[in-house]
């Protein structure tokens, strides 16, 4: 984790908190244990990825980071402000959707965003304006007017995402903001989320998608049974794919190259022509060692590539270790 | 924008307000309901009237017809319809529809949400009964000639609210520590319909017995009347439950020095007899009225904040 500075007091530069702070948070249901001591770190301006399967424990957690629940142990801290209990001054810096968000039918659009909005303290003006301009940018120029209840679920989530960011807070939480949607409305609300993510806020967005979260993210936060299985930036989450794959391909194949191939305990070997598949079982970088050492069996080299090591592969590597760990 | 945001409590407030306003004045069942008292009270006005009218008999002035009308709705069960259909969703709806998420995630804490829904039920009905005590003063004048005591009428109107507010306590209450609607309003209903049926009982076998002063509802009769003598032309009789709430704070106003009775049932052999239960005076029976009022409400919006405060969301 990089060290982060904020503005110079004096002779000391005071440290910028995390956006999203969480130390060793537990919360149950029972006994349904549905986030196990889960530690989490977002710096400001990240966008970063809560990806887990369904009931991974991703929305628990969002709901205790916007004090809908409380947590059994542990402490959540937001903006560096503790969020636990009844607390609106850390809710005045955070916009957030909820999952499958619902709003009062009998407002319309536009009153809502002016209600919500004078809930945060703005102005008249200030909402007005604020409103028009994200009915725009969500997409629902035209039917700002009309009731909430003749909205399409699409239309709702849309309105959902603009309610987040009625206040322009500096962290945006957004639940599952594709869930349900159809493959149009999906792409539509990812960009929307694409938007968001320019204006150089701090995001924070769950997700069961990997593509999604692939496209959007810079860090992600691997969530299952509710516990958290990584926490990185995108880039590194690759090394976690046990299912990655070296593709050798060599001039001829011979049998000292078939026998070097043999030898090495990195994983299993599939042969085509003179293609050899090795499957690993590492996360290590072995391309240099087989390099030298089919070097050393004669043989000629014509091409060598990784694959796999995707974000599927590593959610599914991380997610297999730990229903294996279970 | 920070600086002009910071301030924002009573801005919160208002927006809480605003909120529940539009829900409450967009509510078919409130709409409707307000219609159904409205027609009721348009009867009350005219129907006598127009009776006599049509069977030849001359429209006699009646000065007092707004003093007795304007602060009990008759029958008494439309102030608890009116009380169910203003509250019953008020923060199970929030519940039963999700919208309860995206608003506790906003900045304005929990106790301002109650405080906010809790003003506008009230707002809401006192606005109604606004409307209802002006139609039947302007109704009264019209057909019934110049009225007496009119000043009295915000009086009225204050307890007719109170009263109705009774309800609406128990019905937020079952509805918030249920979080559901029907539980509210069938509960809410359940209990209405108890404390009048054992009232009702209760008066037939023992009279204006002093149970009845603790619980919500009609209550004891008082009369200006002795009991088992003929009532006089001057008599006036009145309940003093916490449903009679505007006409008890009308009368003791009026009246300061009155005093009442209370009349209890006795059988002498299989013959019911009236007697004299009690005498007091307005004033004990309004701030026993009153009080009565107050701690149900206070305790019941305890219990339903409290329930609230310990609230996680978990769907």
């Amino acid at each position: 984790m990089r060290n982060r500075f904020g503005p110079k007091v004096g002779n000391f530069e005071v440290p910028v908190p995390p956006a999203i702070d969480v130390e060793n948070v537990s919360k149950s249901y029972g006994k349904l244990l549905a986030v196990d001591r889960l530690n989490l770190k977002v710096d400001e301006k990240q966008v970063h990825g809560f990806l887990g399967p369904n009931g991974a424990g991703k929305s628990t957690t969002i709901k205790m980071l916007v004090g809908l629940l409380k947590p059994d142990s542990g402490s959540l801290r937001i903006l560096g402000q503790k969020t636990t209990g009844d607390n609106p001054a850390v809710r005045r810096r955070i916009g957030y959707m909820p999952e499958l968000p619902k709003f009062p039918k009998h407002l319309s659009g536009l009153e809502l965003l002016d209600i919500y909005g004078q809930m945060y303290g703005m102005s008249k003006e200030e909402r007005k304006s604020r409103a028009s301009e994200l009915i725009k940018m969500v997409g629902l120029e035209g039917r700002g007017k009309d009731r909430i209840g003749g909205y399409s679920k699409g239309m709702q989530q849309r309105i959902g995402i603009a309610q987040a960011l009625i206040s322009d807070p500096e962290l945006v939480i957004l639940d599952e903001p594709s869930i349900g949607l159809d493959p149009v409305g999906m792409v539509e609300v990812r960009d929307m989320v694409k938007d968001i993510t320019k204006t150089g806020k701090t995001v924070f967005f769950s997700s069961h998608l990997l593509g999604e979260v692939q496209q959007i993210c810079d860090h992600v936060t691997v969530l299952n049974k509710g516990v958290s299985l990584f926490s990185g930036p995108l880039s590194e989450i690759g090394n976690k794919a046990v299912s990655r794959r070296l593709v050798v391909e060599v001039e001829k194949t011979t049998d000292a190259i078939s026998n070097y191939f043999k030898t090495l305990s990195y994983g299993t070997v599939e042969s085509t022509g003179n293609t050899f598949t090795l499957h690993l079982n590492t996360t290590q970088d072995i391309r240099a060692e087989v390099s030298r050492g089919l070097t050393a069996a004669g043989g000629v080299i014509v091409g060598m590539r990784g694959e796999g090591g995707g974000l599927e592969d590593a959610f599914l590597s991380l997610i297999g270790k730990e229903s294996l760990a279970s | 924008m920070k600086e002009t945001r910071r301030g924002g409590k009573l801005q919160a407030f208002l927006a809480v307000l605003r909120y529940e306003f539009l829900w409450n004045l967009r509510k078919k069942k409130t709409i409707g309901l307000f219609l159904i008292v409205f027609t009721f009270v348009t009867l009350r006005l005219a129907l006598f009237p127009l009776l006599d009218y049509f069977s030849g008999v001359t429209l006699r002035p009646d000065p007092s017809f707004v003093f007795d009308n304007v602060s009990v709705l008759q029958p008494t069960l439309l102030l608890f319809l009116l009380a169910i259909a203003t509250t019953m969703n008020t923060i199970s709806g929030e519940f039963e529809s999700g919208t309860i998420i995206p608003l506790l995630t906003k900045p304005v804490s929990k106790g301002l949400v109650f405080t906010g829904k809790i003003v506008a039920a009230f707002l809401t009905l006192l606005g109604a009964y606004i409307f209802l005590a002006v139609y039947t003063t302007i109704g009264g004048l019209i057909i019934y000639g110049p009225q007496n005591n009119l000043e009295l009428v915000p009086a009225g109107v204050l307890g007719l609210t109170a009263a109705t507010m009774v309800w609406a306590a128990i019905v937020i209450a079952l509805g918030t520590l249920s979080k559901n609607s029907m539980v509210a309003a069938l509960g809410g209903f359940g209990i209405y319909l108890g404390t009048t049926i054992v009232g009702a009982i209760l008066t037939i076998y023992l009279g204006a017995t002093s149970i009845l002063f603790y619980t919500p509802g009609d209550g004891p009769t008082a009369t200006t009347a002795t009991c088992g003598a003929v009532i006089e032309g001057n008599a006036t009789s009145f309940i003093t439950g916490t449903n009679g709430l505007g006409s008890v704070i009308m009368n003791w106003i009026l009246n300061p020095a009155l005093s009442v009775n209370f009349c209890g049932i006795r059988f002498r052999g299989n013959r019911p007899e009236t007697f004299a239960l009690s005498a007091e005076s307005i004033s004990t029976v309004a701030l026993r009225d009153i009080g009565v009022g107050v701690v149900y409400i206070i305790a019941l919006f305890v219990v339903s904040w409290l329930a609230l405060r310990r609230t996680q969301i978990t769907e």
